[in-house]
């Protein structure tokens, strides 16, 4: 599941001093200012990185990373369009 | 009607009602007839020094009986001080000194009993004989100097005459109340300008000055203490004390149902603060005081807390004989609702800092019923409403660009000062390559309150527009930095973010 992965990285990037389990998977991230639009630039470029996709400009859209859980889904969809399951590794 | 002078004022006290408390410090009570022997020895070893007349004294003292023998010893010998922070380092104090041609510095020999009245003299006899400063001296135009806070470089000398420095008291003794029989609290520092009303308008009136020891000034336990002990009437402070206040006085739900005049002032007071107070001071009145150290205080504003508070408390009216006006981008006086600059000429103001070239662009002639007059620009930016109300929006120079917004940082403070668990809040703006600037926000949190970025991110979300929250935030449990005069030194803080040396 990428979505501990993905908070592992929210906490360590934006919130350093909360505990994890503080974070839940519908808090709105832009919403509430934690990851604004240049934020936004960063967790784009890490999930390209991390998981090994391309996001198109047209999916950089606010909806799709305003929470643990929408980024999570966001990824899974984007893995099983470019069929880059297999760059996961274990 | 024209006054007697403080000092005429409190020997008379002295004299007549000799066994009355002036000063309260730690567990003890100086009776005014003690103070005047402490202050009349400290005038005649003064006297007895010959130093000139033209030329100031320099004065090191933290505040306590001693220190306040001090100065009303320095005024009976008809001696004018310079009285800086005690906290600055050394090498500034001298710096200011010579800057004010001190002849000598004085200070309280530390470790005495209250009661015995020594102080330490180094004479360094800077020469100003001739000059405008001696002349102004000697004119009376100069009684005393008090420094700015100095949170940008070296504090500046200002000058005050004690003309209207007794009229400020006299308002002041009238407004509060303030005479025998009352007693007020004193939070500042003894530099800070905040002392002609808590103090000296204090001793001026007859009343008693219950002294908060600067080493309890972050202590609420001992603050709510001393408010018990000292059966307080009037309050002067700034809002720092109010939270802790408040904080400490929760569990065990006290009231202190004598205090009479509850005065904020020195920064804005936030929301949470304002609910709190009717509940702590139920029979008193509520005032906001704007001033700065260059006009010593020139708004008041009655607030009406008993009815939920939204938005922020208006400066008020002016003092009696203060005149004011907004300036626009331009410097054209704003005549009905807007925001701008606020100017104010008051009866108790310096006519400029000590050192021609740092009065350039601080002053301004403005036109005002038939005569020009020297208006002191206050740098505080303020809005009049549709109403005539005037609130204080922040500083000029705390505006900053965050992603081309137009951002006002004292506003995300007071933001976040209204988080029940913070203690205390400053914003500072770094810079960032892509955004302009971003908002770094440093905090202090209510002990084993938990609070964390997360929830000032959230709390912030639902007051400030997105470019305003912060970037991130630091959560700690010691206080912030602070400047000699104990405001947040944001410029300190900055500088460790910027060295990477930040942490909570």
């Amino acid at each position: 599941m990428p979505n501990v992965r993905i908070k592992q990285f929210v906490i360590e990037e934006f919130l350093p001093d909360v505990p994890e389990g503080d974070l839940t998977e519908d808090f709105d991230l832009i919403e509430n200012g934690v990851i604004d639009s240049l934020g936004l630039l960063k967790v784009i470029a890490w999930i390209e990185d991390e998981f090994g996709v391309l996001i198109e400009v047209d999916e950089m859209v606010p909806e799709n990373f305003s929470t643990i859980g929408t980024i999570s889904a966001f990824v899974e969809r984007t893995r099983e369009l470019s069929g880059s399951d297999n760059l996961e590794l274990a | 009607m024209t006054s007697r002078s403080m000092l005429a004022s409190f020997s008379d006290h002295a004299a007549r009602r000799a066994q009355a408390t002036a000063l309260v410090w730690q567990d003890e009570r100086i009776s005014y007839s003690e103070l005047y022997e402490m202050a009349a020895r400290a005038a005649s070893e003064l006297r007895a020094l010959d130093l000139p007349r033209s030329q100031p004294v320099g004065l090191l003292a933290e505040k306590s009986p001693s220190a306040i023998a001090l100065i009303l010893g320095c005024l009976m010998a008809g001696h004018c001080f310079v009285l800086p922070s005690f906290e600055l380092a050394s090498a500034t104090h001298e710096i200011l000194f010579e800057r004010a041609s001190c002849s000598a510095i004085l200070s309280p020999e530390t470790g005495t009993k209250v009661g015995s009245m020594r102080f330490a003299t180094k004479i360094i006899d800077t020469r100003a004989s001739g000059t405008g400063l001696a002349r102004a001296i000697e004119a009376g135009d100069i009684a005393v100097m008090l420094t700015t806070s100095g949170s940008t470089g070296l504090p500046k000398l200002v000058p005050l005459p004690m003309r209207g420095i007794e009229r400020f008291m006299d308002w002041a003794c009238d407004k509060f109340g303030i005479g025998p029989g009352k007693t007020v609290l004193n939070y500042a520092p003894l530099n800070f300008d905040l002392c002609f009303l808590d103090v000296w308008a204090t001793l001026k009136g007859g009343g008693c000055v219950a002294l908060v020891d600067r080493r309890h000034a972050t202590n609420g336990t001992q603050l709510l203490r001393l408010l018990s002990t000292a059966d307080v009437q009037v309050i002067q402070a700034v809002p720092m004390f109010y939270r802790l206040l408040i904080e400490a006085a929760k569990p065990s739900g006290v009231r202190f149902k004598g205090v009479q005049h509850v005065i904020f002032t020195g920064d804005s007071m936030p929301g949470a603060c304002l609910e709190a107070l009717p509940t702590l001071f139920p029979a008193a009145a509520f005032y906001n005081i704007y001033g700065c150290t260059e006009t010593n205080d020139s708004f008041i504003h009655e607030a009406d807390l008993s009815s939920p508070f939204a938005g922020r408390v208006p400066i008020g009216q002016p003092l009696p004989g203060v005149e004011a006006a907004i300036l626009d981008e331009n410097g054209a006086v704003i005549e009905g609702s807007g925001v701008g600059e606020l100017v104010v000429l008051t009866p108790f103001q310096t006519r400029g800092y000590i050192g021609d070239d740092l009065n350039e662009g601080k002053f301004l002639s403005l036109i005002r019923g038939g005569s020009v007059q020297a208006y002191f620009r206050s740098g505080d930016l303020v809005q009049r409403h549709e109403d005539g109300s005037i609130t204080l929006e922040g500083r000029k120079d705390f505006h900053v660009k965050v992603r081309g917004n137009r951002v006002n940082m004292q506003e995300v403070e007071r933001i976040i000062l209204d988080h029940a668990d913070v203690i205390e809040g400053a914003v500072v703006a770094l810079p960032d390559q892509l955004a302009g600037n971003r908002l770094q926000a440093s905090v202090r949190r209510r002990p084993r309150s938990g609070l964390n970025s997360l929830h000032l991110f959230q709390h912030c979300a639902r007051s400030l527009a997105r470019a305003a929250i912060p970037s991130s935030f630091t959560v700690g449990d010691s206080p912030l930095p602070k400047t000699s005069t104990g405001k947040i030194d944001r410029q300190q803080i900055r500088q460790l973010y910027l060295k990477g040396e930040h942490h909570a």
